[in-house]
């Protein structure tokens, strides 16, 4: 046996436990998925083939167009809202003073808290005898006293404020990453330049961050997509549907209806989303970039 | 040559840094609360402001007596060290043969692994399930390690391939004359100098791992295998009073360990997300 066919035979067998596992736990459950979509099943009864018939009923289903509704709010905040202030605590964090080793570790500190624990705190902090309303109490605005998480105005709105408290920390660190790495010197020359604070960061700093940008924004949109453990545990969804999102809409579609072809469509449509949209994001991104 | 520093960006303002202290209050208080409120006497519990006056430890008591939260704990680091095992193991395996094997048939290979990254957990969930009673791995730790591993693949391939680029070929190629076969070569000679991408493989799934609720969720019934997470929401939701001392015991004891491990490591922690991040 010659040297080459060895070789190769013995990358075969390396990448042989990798592709398996891949492939019998996710490409194939995969595929099956997107047939299970196509049928009416209910997991006693053999699947049935319907067509399109799950795809028609998704865009009927007011608690599904509520969740799609959610998610996509969701990701608009982390893109318009959640980046710029990740990046603003990043650049802060950049600076040189005593404490910043302590809170560059507080601000990640969340990261390390589940969001099921997370839910639980915030939860008790925010339900209507906790610490948020006390403290309102206390400085005198009764008005501003409500039900946090019971109000179909607020629940969304809080919810996605505490997945802020959660990540926000992570996308700093990282953007913090990409500060370091932007040479000292075009900093430096560009200051004998007479260039501003607000011009380094605008023609230097920004455009040379660019690739950093497209890895937080990947990760918040499709963290964003796949929110689950929030609003399942503070809510259920509730009140109403005001909190749902689409994968809790997945989950409830098959364990509360038992249709999990439906459930199926939906979760394919959640994926199509996810890719259209990092498509977008990673093609607008991308453009932007430049080399350092 | 310009060396690898913790560069320092301008000094800060004294008004800047207040600011910031100001706001991480907001980060550090409620992780300040869950172990303070898991202390506290329950009538005691809804002054929030109020600090244990001694440390009460009934709660603890009475989750440990209502809930095996023991075998918990020990289900979840089974389950999380099991995963990270095997994840190092199958994935640094298929960077080193997608880096270093010349055939197309490896960077097909390489893009087929990759498209795993956006099929959501939920998409796959009920063929998952029926594969899992087809393959009687349904209701057993196993099948979470299987489905972490499988699930981290994409990504942990992606960091070991572009990782290997960093690994000289002169290193292998004296190794090969020496004698020394393919399976020894890897695990005593490149595996080492992988150690960096493997760092970051761990870091970047640990807590991912310890704190995921949907999949043990889905796959798990037998309260003697479930882990921390479904736990505390089971627990959460069979007590519909207000009892929430023993949930914040349970919360506390979940997160504990993480957060330890946290503080004592992050300087390689951090260190290990930006390599991640950055060259990924």
């Amino acid at each position: 046996m010659n040297m080459n066919r060895k070789g190769l035979l013995a990358g075969i067998a390396f990448a042989a436990p990798a592709t398996i596992l891949f492939s019998v736990f996710v490409a194939y459950p995969f595929l099956q998925s997107i047939y299970y979509s196509f049928t009416q099943w209910d997991s006693i009864r053999p699947p049935v083939y319907t067509g399109l018939e799950n795809y028609k009923e998704l865009f009927k289903d007011s608690k599904m167009i509520q969740a799609f509704n959610n998610t996509l709010k969701m990701t608009i905040f982390g893109i318009v809202v959640q980046n710029p202030l990740a990046l603003l605590l990043a650049v802060l964090l950049n600076r040189k003073f005593r404490t910043k080793a302590f809170l560059r570790t507080v601000f990640y500190m969340p990261v390390v808290v589940s969001l099921v624990v997370t839910s639980v705190v915030w939860g008790n902090i925010l339900q209507y005898d906790g610490l948020v309303n006390y403290l309102l109490t206390q400085l005198g605005l009764e008005s501003a006293v409500m039900d946090w998480l019971g109000n179909i105005n607020t629940v969304f709105p809080t919810i996605i404020l505490l997945t802020q408290w959660q990540a926000l920390g992570y996308c700093a660190v990282i953007y913090l990453a990409g500060l370091q790495s932007i040479p000292q010197e075009l900093y430096e020359a560009s200051t004998i330049d007479g260039a501003s604070g607000f011009r380094q960061f605008r023609y230097i700093t920004f455009p040379l961050l660019m690739p950093v940008v497209t890895i937080v924004l990947f990760l918040t949109i499709v963290g964003g997509l796949k929110l689950f453990d929030l609003p399942y545990v503070m809510t259920n969804g509730g009140p109403g549907s005001a909190s749902y999102t689409m994968t809790l809409a997945i989950y409830v579609a098959a364990f509360g209806n038992n249709t999990y072809g439906y459930a199926t469509a939906a979760g394919i449509v959640l994926m199509i989303f996810i890719m259209i949209v990092t498509f977008l994001q990673l093609h607008f991104t991308r453009k932007q970039e430049v080399e350092a | 040559m310009r060396t690898m520093r913790w560069q320092q960006g301008r000094q800060a303002s004294l008004a800047t840094e207040i600011v910031l202290i100001l706001i991480s209050l907001l980060f550090l208080y409620p992780v300040f609360y869950l172990f303070m409120a898991s202390l506290k006497r329950p009538e005691d519990f809804y002054n929030p402001l109020k600090l244990p006056s001694y440390l009460y430890v009934r709660h603890y008591a009475k989750a440990f007596s209502q809930i095996d939260v023991f075998q918990g704990f020990l289900n979840t680091l089974a389950v999380c060290i099991g995963s990270l095992f095997c994840i190092v193991i199958v994935a640094s395996m298929a960077g080193y043969a997608i880096a270093r094997q010349q055939n197309r048939g490896f960077q097909l290979l390489f893009y087929f692994l990759l498209s795993g990254m956006i099929i959501p957990v939920q998409t796959n969930m009920f063929p998952l399930f029926r594969l899992g009673v087809d393959l009687h791995l349904i209701d057993t730790r196993t099948f979470l390690i299987l489905l972490y591993t499988a699930g981290t693949i994409p990504f942990a391939t992606f960091l070991y391939t572009g990782f290997m680029k960093s690994v000289p070929r002169e290193v292998e190629e004296s190794a090969s004359i020496d004698g020394c076969g393919k399976f020894r070569l890897f695990w005593w000679i490149v595996f080492p100098l992988l150690l960096p991408a493997t760092g970051t493989v761990v870091i970047t799934n640990i807590f991912g791992f310890w704190n995921d609720l949907i999949t043990p969720l889905l796959y798990l019934k037998d309260p003697a295998k479930m882990t921390l997470m479904p736990q505390i929401v089971q627990f959460k939701a069979n007590n519909q009073s207000i009892d929430y001392g023993p949930i914040f015991a349970m919360c506390s004891i979940s997160t504990l360990p993480l957060l330890l491990l946290f503080v004592f490591t992050q300087k390689y922690m951090l260190r290990g997300l930006i390599v991640g991040s950055v060259k990924g």
